[in-house]
């Protein structure tokens, strides 16, 4: 397949760390965790989340749109007009044919979905609302997108669970590889933090149980890591055809090199227990990238803080590279976004790429001594040619993105 | 009842209340497929006035729904 790097050259959050992309830089580098009592999980098996702070849907999309969309699409929409506006791109005068929407989510709209079952149970099916579907199906996060911002180029919605995101933004450069468009607005965004969702992850075993210190329950490779704290928020991202953004004179934060996808073909919930999934995503980001292991200086890991994830994408990322390049968990400030973990993650690789940074992984007070890498407990000053993010998910899914200095 | 029909517009529909005159087309009030099948659904719930959709539909301005609803709800 012919390959092309992708040049980024819009992002845009909107996460449990802040709305927009500076605010999120700065609670990241803190760093200052997220996790909170949760007053809507009250009766939930586990009561703490990331939400994100302050988000007023009315105030940031009106009324009317806002009452029409589910969160995850609210999240993303703003995150999107961010992400336009920093790559300096104006829906209204671009050729929308040429533009394309491939974004992930772990599970569309729930919220609406649970409530409108909860009208089923309760009042009868004449009463649920014809607004379910279209607030709800998954795919409706690229239809939304592209009817609000006249996108008519390829839209797709992509859902590997917790690799969606960066699953989508591989997807995303594949697209511009093949010349299909030109622009693709990519990333993720899920909005899972309701008691039926908690339930269902509580069940598993995963989320962590630490009532009585909720800022420090995500404690990704940390010894007294007990599990992942749920949250929500989205990660956009702008990706340009290299030469598309030269001609139009763009600013590129930094570029897309490498995509590597692969499936552990092992269980639904449990990584491999050697890791070989996401090892083997690893060594197909950097080949894709037709890059060597020592080239990698810096590597968001998945991180999610479960006692296991930690110890074997940890092992993973040691056998790859061994030469220890620094790595961190944003999940300690964020918590686990679930489906938009990938792509929020990728922006925060994307301005550790551009801005030589490292932000630390927040509540790591006791190293778990198994975990033999170089994790970053404060904000870590490094020159970054290239950087690798990681995701892994339920399914067995694994991406890995290589990204590189512009 | 315009008065109520505005009331339901704004208050569950969302639709800015000024753009609300009796003289308003359903373009006019973005009253969409989507919107009239949940407009029908909240005058029956909230005035237990029934109107199907498809009349909805055929209303040309919030006028004509008003009147339908004096009609229907006369009758009830």
């Amino acid at each position: 397949m012919p390959r092309c790097d992708a040049a980024v050259t819009g992002v845009g959050l909107v996460t449990p760390a802040g709305i927009g992309v500076e605010e999120n830089w700065e609670r990241v580098c803190a760093p200052k965790p997220a996790a909170a009592l949760d007053p809507e999980l009250a009766d939930a098996p586990v009561r703490i989340s990331c939400r994100v702070p302050g988000f007023d849907p009315v105030q940031r999309l009106g009324a009317r749109r806002a009452h029409r969309l589910d969160r995850f699409v609210q999240l993303a929409l703003v995150a999107a007009r961010e992400a336009l506006a920093d790559a300096g791109l104006d829906p209204a005068s671009w050729d929308g044919s040429r533009v394309g929407v491939v974004l992930g989510c772990g599970d569309g709209g729930t919220a609406t979905r649970e409530r409108e079952h909860r009208v089923l149970l309760e009042e009868g099916a004449r009463w649920v609302s014809p607004l379910v579907h279209p607030m709800a199906l998954p795919n409706m996060l690229a239809g939304q997108l592209s009817i609000e911002l006249g996108v008519t180029g390829p839209g797709l919605v992509v859902a590997t669970a917790c690799a969606s995101g960066a699953t989508a933004v591989g997807v995303a450069r594949d697209q511009l590889s093949l010349g299909r468009c030109d622009i693709v607005l990519t990333g993720a965004s899920d909005a899972l933090v309701t008691p039926f969702q908690v339930a269902g992850y509580a069940q598993t075993g995963a989320l962590s149980q630490r009532h009585d210190d909720p800022a420090g329950a995500s404690r990704p490779f940390d010894a007294d890591r007990d599990g992942f704290v749920i949250g929500e928020g989205a990660g956009l991202l702008v990706l340009e055809r290299p030469e598309h953004a030269r001609a139009r004179g763009a600013r590129v934060r930094a570029r897309v090199v490498g995509y590597g996808a692969t499936a552990d073909a092992h269980h639904v919930t449990a990584p491999h227990p050697e890791g070989r999934g996401i090892e083997a995503a690893l060594r197909a980001a950097l080949a894709d990238a037709g890059a060597s292991p020592r080239d990698v200086a810096h590597v968001n890991a998945h991180g999610t803080g479960t006692p296991l994830n930690d110890l074997v994408e940890a092992a993973a990322v040691h056998r790859v590279l061994p030469h220890a390049p620094v790595v961190t968990s944003t999940k300690g400030v964020t918590g686990h976004l679930l489906g938009a973990a990938g792509a929020v993650e990728a922006v925060y690789t994307v301005l550790a790429v551009e801005r030589g940074l490292v932000p630390p992984t927040a509540n790591l007070g006791r190293p778990d001594p198994r975990v033999e890498l170089d994790v970053a407990t404060v904000p870590t000053r490094r020159r970054i040619g290239l950087a690798l993010t990681n995701s892994l998910g339920f399914g067995g899914q694994n991406a890995v993105l290589a990204v590189a200095a512009a | 009842m315009f008065e109520q029909l505005k009331d339901i517009l704004a208050g569950k529909l969302h639709v800015p209340a000024d753009s609300i005159t009796m003289e308003a087309t359903p373009q006019d009030i973005e009253l969409d497929s989507l919107a009239v099948v949940e407009l029908s659904l909240v005058l029956d719930k909230e005035l237990c006035i029934r109107i199907s959709d498809d009349e909805l539909s055929g209303a040309g301005t919030v006028g004509d729904i008003v009147r339908l609803m004096e009609a229907r709800g006369a009758a009830l």
